[in-house]
């Protein structure tokens, strides 16, 4: 789940949601989906705070991507 | 002397529908010269558009004037699209533009013009190839040059917006001849790295800076990438075939990666109600069965668990009185059928049924014996009479019956025949063997013949006696 694409696991979040509130009686059935939204909500926000593993690459003369920093 | 003849109106309306329906001149662009510039104070615009040696009078209305980027003057040259029609008023043809440019850029309009509508026609545009944006992209890739406002605003936004996002710029050359060639082999270059979504663009600029986003390679280039890719070319004003052939028009860089990303602050917002949409969900449902247990445990069965034992217990007793009673009754209902068996005459007088039996065979006997004997005396009886009565007792009484009963036939006989009738007087007339009855049968001269009592008579008619 944790090497899945953020919008995979936000579009899993919002059907468990949905699901949820959708009038599920079964208690354990919802703390299930409750625990599952949880875990969910919580890889979100580490992707979310895992910034620092973005790059900015340039692709150079030679073919290879290089680090690039915008000009201020 | 009258000739055959039609109203002016028929004609402008007959020569206004010859116009109307050419082909030719539905969707034509001509360069002419504004002259005697006019404008209406209702926002249309009327003036004359010529060259050396000819004229044709033009009208632009308001709501495609208001569409200008220019203020069209006297003097000014032009390129101008629209259709040629009659004003049915005046009879006089004139153009209707519907678009207008000024033409010191003339020729570069006019190919942009000229590409638009053969790749419009071709299906470039068409609305069922654009590929749908990512909503939230993790790679996103950059054709612009490397340097300047264009490659900074697009950065910028999109790490202030969405900093998870990783970057991949391919730098081009982005104005002059041989931007073209480079923009096309960095969108095919771009396109092989699995990005999300491609963004191509450049700063603003005069036409001419802008027109390698108008070439038709770039075009192919945009129209055959496999990768979704926003334009951002020039100002929000300017519109290039790139525009138009990418699956998003972005009015500027800055736009253009607002577009592609979405904002990390809205994304923590939504993170944050789902947080506490489930949270609310659970706790209601937790409490709602917290409450329902809690009932549960106050019920009065929980409470006082000996309870169901004594309610089985009563139900149990009751039972086994009604067992009780019911046994009791039948025992004593057979109990008397069976005295009233033991109590029976016959059983106590077995010799009776005897009795009874030897009793009806007495009496059938005995009636028997009557009818018998009644039945033998009244045949003999009956025997006797017959004897007494009988005809061969008395002879002479049968030969008076036979006797008078000839005499009675004799008489009738008698009375029978034709003779008997003629001997009274009574004759018959017979002509040619046949008897007369009616006086018609003969006529005059006719020889009839007669039968008397005693002889016949032949005699002839004289008169009819009439």
């Amino acid at each position: 789940m944790e090497n899945e694409k953020f919008e995979d696991v936000l579009k899993k979040l919002e059907e468990t949601v949905k699901q949820l509130e959708s009038g599920e009686t079964d208690l354990e059935v919802s703390i299930n989906k409750y625990t599952e939204a949880m875990k969910l909500v919580k890889i979100c926000d580490d992707k979310l705070k895992a910034a620092t593993q973005a790059v900015n690459k340039v692709l150079s003369e030679n073919g290879t991507f290089e680090d690039f920093e915008v000009e201020k | 002397m009258s000739k055959k003849y039609i109203t002016v109106t028929t004609l402008n309306k007959y020569l206004k529908n010859k116009f109307d329906t050419d082909p030719h001149i539905q969707n034509i662009i001509i360069k002419g010269e504004i002259s005697n510039f006019k404008g209406h104070t209702r926002g249309h615009l009327y003036f004359t558009l010529k060259d050396e040696t000819s004229r044709i009078n033009a009208v632009m209305f308001q709501y495609s004037a208001s569409k200008l980027t220019f203020t069209p003057e006297d003097g000014m040259t032009v390129l101008a699209t629209g259709r040629v029609s009659i004003y049915e008023a005046t009879g006089q043809y004139q153009i209707y533009i519907e678009e207008m440019q000024e033409d010191g850029l003339g020729n570069l309009h006019l190919k942009f013009e000229q590409l638009k509508k053969e790749l419009k026609e071709k299906g470039l545009f068409d609305s069922i190839h654009k590929k749908p944006i990512p909503k939230y992209p993790e790679k996103i890739g950059i054709i612009t040059a490397p340097t300047g406002a264009a490659v900074r605003d697009i950065l910028t936004t999109i790490k202030r917006r969405y900093p998870i996002c990783s970057t991949y710029l391919f730098p081009s050359l982005v104005q002059g001849l041989d931007a073209k060639d480079y923009i096309v082999k960095q969108i095919e270059e771009a396109d092989k790295h699995n990005l999300d979504v491609i963004i191509l663009g450049r700063g603003g600029g005069s036409i001419e800076d802008l027109w390698a986003f108008n070439e038709e390679v770039v075009a192919n280039a945009i129209f055959n990438a496999k990768t979704p890719i926003i334009s951002a070319v020039g100002h929000e004003i300017d519109f290039t075939i790139a525009d138009f052939v990418a699956d998003l028009r972005a009015p500027t860089p800055t736009a253009a990666a607002e577009i592609a990303v979405p904002n990390i602050v809205d994304i923590n917002v939504l993170l944050n109600q789902y947080k506490i949409r489930t949270t609310n969900i659970i706790k209601n449902k937790l409490n709602t069965n917290q409450n329902i247990l809690s009932s549960i445990k106050e019920s009065y069965i929980l409470k006082n668990p000996l309870a169901v034992y004594e309610i089985k217990t009563e139900i149990l007793n009751g039972l086994y009185i009604r067992a009780n009673r019911i046994i009791k009754t039948n025992i004593t209902e057979y109990q008397s059928r069976l005295k009233g068996i033991k109590d029976n005459y016959i059983l106590k007088n077995p010799l009776a049924v005897y009795e009874v039996m030897h009793q009806r065979v007495s009496n059938s006997y005995i009636s028997l014996n009557r009818i018998i004997n009644n039945s033998i005396l009244d045949n003999k009886n009956k025997l006797n009479q017959i004897k007494k009565t009988h005809i061969l007792n008395n002879p002479e009484k049968l030969l008076t019956n036979i006797k008078s009963n000839y005499n009675l036939v004799k008489n009738k006989l008698e009375l029978l025949n034709p003779n008997a009738i003629l001997s009274k007087g009574y004759s018959m007339v017979r002509k040619d063997g046949k008897i007369i009855k009616d006086s018609g049968e003969v006529k005059i001269g006719d020889i009839i013949d007669i039968t008397l009592y005693k002889g016949n008579i032949n005699a002839k008619i004289e008169s009819d006696g009439k």
